[in-house]
């Protein structure tokens, strides 16, 4: 039996089988969860039909969901701006890409404390596949690591299996943003002790790699660490998103095809 | 005496629950505190009925306790299934014991499950929890007591033998 653990751990943890179970897992896990947190959501329910204006709280929900939408969209317009005055001759040949979002609800928390894992209450039924990033309210939270047919699971950026590619929104320099294990913060490590970079600057999609689509806000640097001596300068930056925070995501729809398109 | 069937399934009730509890939200950075009802739940019935509960339970455990927390497969099993070796070996001094002692030694028992369960991370590159994890392993020694009143309340009201 240690030896179908082992095989399964070193040489089938890819398998598509194996994989395929998981997925099937994920729907299961987060209905059980559901049930288990079903007395919490009847009593909230209960409240609200206390207050026997649904028809407005509709109302406001369907408002609130379109200005998160907007709000998304309307992300990347900093970074573009500042992109525009530096290669506005350029521009002409950078293809605009009109990312479609999804609204979608984190239902709970990874029970494993030493990753940053949720779920999402929308899946492969609704559009979201592997790799597909996600956005909070103020910037990137994370990417869909595998989804089931109605829920997926997101892993955080500051999980610390997890690293981006990141630029410097104001110089433009390029660097990879890890996940520090704690919620507040990512590491850069190894840049040149000389770098241009400071405290307060914003860090922006870099778009290389092809997984994260360019321009959406990361996280602003709070921190540059140069020891006396040192060839390179340890760099800290906390998330723009509050991960921790808010139940309301947005998965955007970065399908192969426009990543062949990226830059 | 009137003769009653096997309630085996109580068994496997009680280690469903286990489970579920794994799922029971918590603030991200209290998790690391929630006891590991799992492993204490399958100690007991270890402890308890030896020629039921085993290795092939545990393997059992510790697969749907990775299904749960989406890790890859098979990462918890292992360690689960040396403590219960080492539990089965021993079964029969442990149950001696009161209840202080018997906390210490499951502690000792996460400690080595946990522990082998980092090592299986660290050997595939995945993140393991800092020192304060530990906090975790003493919490689950605190619920020895209860977990082991509990099961032994169920074992006894439905006859499992």
């Amino acid at each position: 039996m240690s030896t179908v653990c082992f095989l399964l751990l070193f040489f089938f943890r890819d398998d598509p089988r194996v994989s395929a179970v998981q997925r099937g897992a994920i729907d299961g896990v987060a209905l059980a969860a559901s049930l288990v947190l079903a007395p919490v959501d009847a009593w909230d329910r209960l409240g609200s039909v206390f207050e026997s204006r649904s028809s407005l709280q509709e109302e406001v929900l369907r408002l609130q969901q379109e200005n998160r939408v907007l709000k998304g969209q309307s992300q990347r317009l900093g970074s573009l701006l500042a992109e525009n005055a530096r290669y506005k001759a350029l521009l002409n040949s950078a293809r605009d890409i009109g990312d479609d979002l999804i609204a979608a609800q984190i239902t709970s928390l990874s029970p494993d404390p030493a990753r940053h894992i949720v779920m999402l209450d929308k899946g492969v039924n609704d559009g979201v596949a592997d790799g597909q990033p996600v956005l909070g309210a103020e910037g990137l939270i994370g990417q869909v690591t595998s989804s089931g047919n109605r829920n997926s699971r997101v892993v955080l950026i500051t999980d610390s299996a997890h690293a981006l590619p990141v630029q410097v929104n104001r110089s433009g320099l390029r660097a990879i943003a890890e996940g520090s294990g704690s919620i507040d913060r990512l590491i850069i490590r190894h840049l040149p002790a000389t770098t241009d970079i400071r405290v307060g600057d914003l860090l922006v999609t870099s778009g290389l790699g092809g997984r994260f689509p360019h321009g959406y806000p990361v996280a602003r640097i709070t921190e540059v660490l140069i020891l006396e001596g040192d060839a390179f300068a340890t760099v800290f930056a906390e998330p723009s998103s509050l991960l921790d925070r808010g139940r309301y995501v947005l998965v955007v729809m970065w399908g192969d095809r426009q990543r062949e398109g990226a830059p | 005496m009137i003769e009653r069937t096997q309630a085996l399934w109580v068994i496997y009730v009680s280690l469903g629950v286990a489970l579920v509890t794994m799922l029971l939200p918590l603030p991200l950075e209290w998790r690391m505190l929630r006891p590991d009802f799992v492993a204490l739940a399958l100690f007991y019935w270890v402890l308890a009925l030896p020629h039921h509960v085993g290795v092939t339970t545990a393997f059992g455990l510790g697969l749907a306790q990775d299904l749960i927390e989406g890790a890859p497969l098979g990462i918890s099993c292992f360690g689960l299934m040396v403590a219960t070796l080492v539990l089965l070996f021993s079964y029969q001094r442990i149950r001696q014991f009161d209840g202080l002692q018997q906390s210490l030694v499951m502690l000792a028992l996460m400690g080595l499950s946990s522990g082998i369960e980092g090592w299986l991370r660290t050997s595939i590159d995945l993140p393991t929890l800092p020192l304060t994890g530990l906090l975790g392993l003493a919490m689950s020694m605190l619920c020895w007591i209860p977990t082991r009143h509990v099961c032994r309340q169920l074992r006894r009201h439905y006859g499992v033998v």
